[in-house]
């Protein structure tokens, strides 16, 4: 057991814990935030998804050691209020089925959007294919993607 | 899971419900095995005082709060928001006061059609449609009377509307939550009158799903994310050779690792269960754990299809469908110009994004369970039958799910979350790892067909001859329908053909084997019809038809022939396409829903890039358009993964794969547009649109493919043959 602090959705966390313990389950068992899923264990599905320091990292083979002192955002962090871009064109283009990858896909797709605002379809196909659906909802996600882009361009533009 | 001899029979009743409202449901005449075994409490209870239940599906608050009752699970089919939009339609009540909640186990709640509460085989629509418009109206009239007594006019005076009752002549309202008490004292009528289509207003629209916004911020509950005061974590593992049995294991082994509670042996292996389910599953890595592999031990996918071969070869069939001559493949060979081909259909997963779990607390005299469950009856029944426990104390609760595709039919995970919480006397969260749950996955089962057809001079097909081997399909979530010959989930799509051809005959082997098989998504219809629309193209192109025109040709069917006709203007079938560039198409009718692809891809060495999709569905009307498209998109992309990736196979009597990384699916970077088009029929045809997505689009790819190169691949997936998406 160690002591672990880091940054969580901005606030600052700290907890005793296993240090090699997958962030994941850090997350999800320990600080009670279970938007960030379990599909795979292995980073192949991208359901656990968060951000480091603002980079889409897979949780679920991140040992909770590696984010000390740093910054982490789940979809917890991304807006309670569904007011982050991402989160709005989800809504509008109703991308969901299932829905439990999706905080995986939000999450990839923030990411890449914050690096680069405006992506063209092979940017998209780049950062996403990692992050499965088994309900196949890839065309949508891709939509809303772009979708999030206006969203974020119109924000942007109106300061 | 296709219908046998089951009641239609339903009728109104009344009795009173605790809540101290009256309290109408179906009272549904019990029948075939599951219905005389089941007797479950009648009705729903509120479960809040200040909720006034005007029947089982609709409750009332002062406060003008609809709740309105989900009987069907939610797992991306958006049932959750369709079935009680049409409650809501009839009603006449304010979508955005409207709040949903799943429904607890009871006869009111089960699809009227198998009297069997269940969420599956794409039904829940057609089962539910006209029962959930009849309720809606009854307590939409109910609501009327009780206005009308108040005012002291005539109820057909009155109308429903955005949550509000109207009195035409004098323009006076009231809400839906000042009258609600008045009207649970009114007596139900015996035949609401239903509003007719055009005066739809939520219906055949586009709604947003109830539950979207808890998808969008982390705050949707699935199995996996239900969390009880008190709770432990479990992490199973059965034995690894399907069929075996635990041996013997080093109980103190795992004791001694960190918050580990205790090693539970059940059934067909063990459970390590911990305060967190890390703690547990790691401790299950290290424990020394050894197996009886049983019967099963050297069962491999060579072994199984040598079982499928001989069955082909063999003589032993059931003959279960013949119309006109029903001449069988010699007959046809003698008599004919014949054609016969053969086609294979691979075992496959269903890969659940979320992992099977179940959350269980068994106390001495109750048992209460949480879970992602398509199948609430079967887990409540099961668990009373081994807990020896009276039926109505297991509370079946559910969440939300994580994908289901039939998998949670079954009710395995939920027997084990209930015996480990009786071990240790905790609620209990089982929770299978994703390796667990693909090598403990109930298996589609491999499919061999072989077809025959004889033929005109014309090139018109008379007769067609089908086998047809698989193991069973419905065994384990539907077994009243199957017998030691038959089961009709493995027939479908050959049984009710629109392709008019006079002779047609049907024979069937009911393979047993050493793996688990089941329901998935597509059942029967998947691998049946990847057959029958690949052999129709191959007879085309033998006759030197255009597939489209050739089938034409077999159909009178008016849905039919509409699906077709708009799929080649929608496709632009007849435009001529760039070099190397080609199309395939498939049509069936496949969970009463009319459906048609055209695939277009071109093909360079190996590597098969994929352009473009364009499905045209009938499914009767589409109450919610928008989620059904979903579905239909999202049925391309797992028929992708069918057509060329998915694959489970078999060595020593283990599943071989194991994860995301050799079980394969369909990613974004090989998902190409896919447009869907659907065409309105008639609310009298009402079908599925949650499994029919992969059906014709698998033979559609098979069928582009040869467009394109000449090639005929008749065994998936397409990887077998070194065929790629890129």
């Amino acid at each position: 057991m160690k002591k672990v602090s880091f940054i969580l959705n901005g606030k600052s966390t700290s907890l005793e814990t296993d240090p090699d313990k997958p962030l994941l389950w850090v997350l999800r068992e320990e600080i009670g935030l279970t938007g960030t899923k379990y599909g795979c264990g292995m980073a192949i599905c991208g359901c656990c998804t968060v951000h480091l320091e603002g980079d889409a990292i897979r949780s679920c083979v991140t040992p909770v050691s590696r984010v000390e002192g740093k910054r982490v955002t789940t979809i917890e962090g991304l807006s309670a209020d569904l007011s982050h871009p991402v989160q709005r064109a989800w809504m509008e283009i109703q991308v969901p089925q299932c829905g439990y990858c999706q905080p995986g896909q939000m999450m990839s797709a923030a990411c890449l959007l914050a690096q680069n605002p405006k992506p063209t379809d092979s940017d998209i196909t780049d950062a996403m294919s990692g992050n499965l659906c088994r309900c196949g909802t890839y065309q949508r996600v891709r939509r809303a993607i772009h979708r999030a882009a206006e969203i974020g361009a119109e924000k942007g533009a109106r300061g | 899971m296709s219908s046998q001899n089951v009641s239609r029979r339903f009728f109104l009743s009344t009795s009173i419900a605790t809540g101290g409202g009256l309290l109408i449901g179906y009272s549904l005449s019990s029948s075939g095995l599951l219905g005389e075994v089941v007797r479950a409490s009648r009705g729903s209870k509120p479960t809040a005082d200040s909720q006034i239940p005007l029947n089982a599906w609709i409750r009332i608050s002062p406060n003008d709060e609809v709740t309105l009752i989900s009987s069907q699970s939610e797992m991306g089919q958006g049932i959750m928001t369709t079935l009680p939009a049409v409650l809501a339609e009839e009603l006449g009540a304010d979508w955005t006061r409207v709040k949903v909640e799943f429904s607890t186990v009871a006869p009111a709640y089960r699809n009227p059609r198998i009297n069997w509460q269940f969420t599956g085989n794409s039904e829940s629509t057609t089962g539910f449609f006209e029962l959930m418009r009849t309720m809606g109206a009854s307590a939409r009239e109910m609501l009327l009377t009780a206005a009308a007594n108040r005012w002291r006019v005539k109820a057909e005076e009155c109308y429903a509307e955005n949550g509000r009752i109207f009195h035409k002549l004098t323009g006076r309202t009231l809400k839906f939550g000042e009258i609600a008490e008045d009207a649970a004292k009114v007596s139900p009528p015996q035949n609401p009158k239903l509003k007719p289509q055009s005066e739809w207003k939520l219906l055949g629209r586009s709604l947003p799903r109830v539950e979207l916004a808890s998808k969008l911020n982390g705050t949707a509950i699935f199995g996996l994310d239900f969390v009880l005061p008190g709770m432990v974590y479990a992490a199973a593992m059965q034995s690894p050779i399907h069929g075996g049995s635990l041996s013997s294991f080093e109980r103190e082994s795992a004791m001694n690792l960190p918050g580990v509670i205790d090693v539970v042996p059940i059934s067909n292996g063990l459970a390590v269960v911990a305060s967190q389910y890390w703690q547990a599953r790691q401790a299950l890595k290290s424990l020394k754990v050894s197996f009886d592999g049983g019967p099963n031990s050297t069962v491999s996918t060579d072994g199984l299809m040598k079982q499928y071969r001989d069955a082909l070869e063999g003589n032993s069939w059931k003959t279960v469908r013949t119309a006109g001559d029903a001449l069988g493949e010699k007959e046809i060979a003698a008599k004919h110009d014949f054609f016969s081909q053969e086609y294979e259909s691979q075992f496959m997963a269903h890969a659940t994004m979320e992992p099977m779990n179940c959350t269980a607390y068994v106390t001495n005299d109750s048992c209460t369970i949480w879970g992602p469950l398509q199948g609430p009856e079967l887990a409540k029944l099961t668990l009373a039958g081994m807990l020896k426990l009276p039926p109505e104390k297991i509370s079946v609760n559910r969440t939300l799910l994580g994908g289901g595709f039939g998998r949670r039919l079954l009710v395995d995970f939920v027997v084990q979350a209930a015996l480990v919480s009786k071990a240790v006397g905790k609620p209990v969260k089982v929770v299978w790892s994703r390796e667990e749950d693909m090598q403990h996955d109930v298996y589609r089962p491999a499919t061999l067909n072989h077809i025959t057809a004889g033929l005109d001079k014309s090139g018109k097909p008379l007769a067609i001859a089908h086998k047809v081997v698989s193991p069973s399909i419905l065994q384990f979530v539907y077994p009243p329908a199957v017998t030691e010959e038959n089961d009709p989930s493995c027939l479908e799509g050959l049984m009710e053909t629109h392709y008019e051809i006079p002779s047609q005959r049907v024979d069937f082997k009911l393979l047993k084997v050493g793996v688990p098989t089941s329901v998935l998504r597509t059942t029967g219809y998947g691998p049946n019809i990847f057959a029958v629309e690949s052999f129709i193209d191959e007879l085309a192109f033998k006759v030197k038809q255009d597939p489209y025109d050739f089938r034409r040709r077999l159909l009178k069917d008016e849905r039919s022939l509409k699906v077709l006709e708009t799929l080649v203007e929608k496709s632009e079938w007849r435009k001529p396409l760039p070099k190397g560039v080609a199309r395939g198409m498939a049509y069936t009718e496949a969970f009463r829903t009319h459906t048609a692809h055209v695939v277009e891809l071109s093909v360079k060495d190996n590597l098969i890039q994929i352009h473009r999709i364009v499905c045209v569905i009938d499914c009767g009307v589409a109450l919610d358009p928008d989620i059904t498209k979903n579905s239909i998109e999202g049925g391309a992309v797992w028929g992708l993964g069918v057509a060329f990736k998915s694959n489970i196979s078999f060595k020593d009597g283990r599943t071989v794969e194991s994860n995301f990384h050799n079980y394969q699916i369909a990613q974004m970077d090989e998902t190409p547009p896919i447009e869907v088009h659907i065409v309105n029929s008639s609310t009298k045809g009402l079908g599925g649109t949650g499994e029919v997505g992969p059906v014709t689009l698998v033979p559609a790819v098979a069928n582009a493919i040869f467009a394109a190169t000449g090639k005929r691949y008749r065994s998936l997936p397409l990887s077998r043959h070194g065929l790629k998406l890129t």
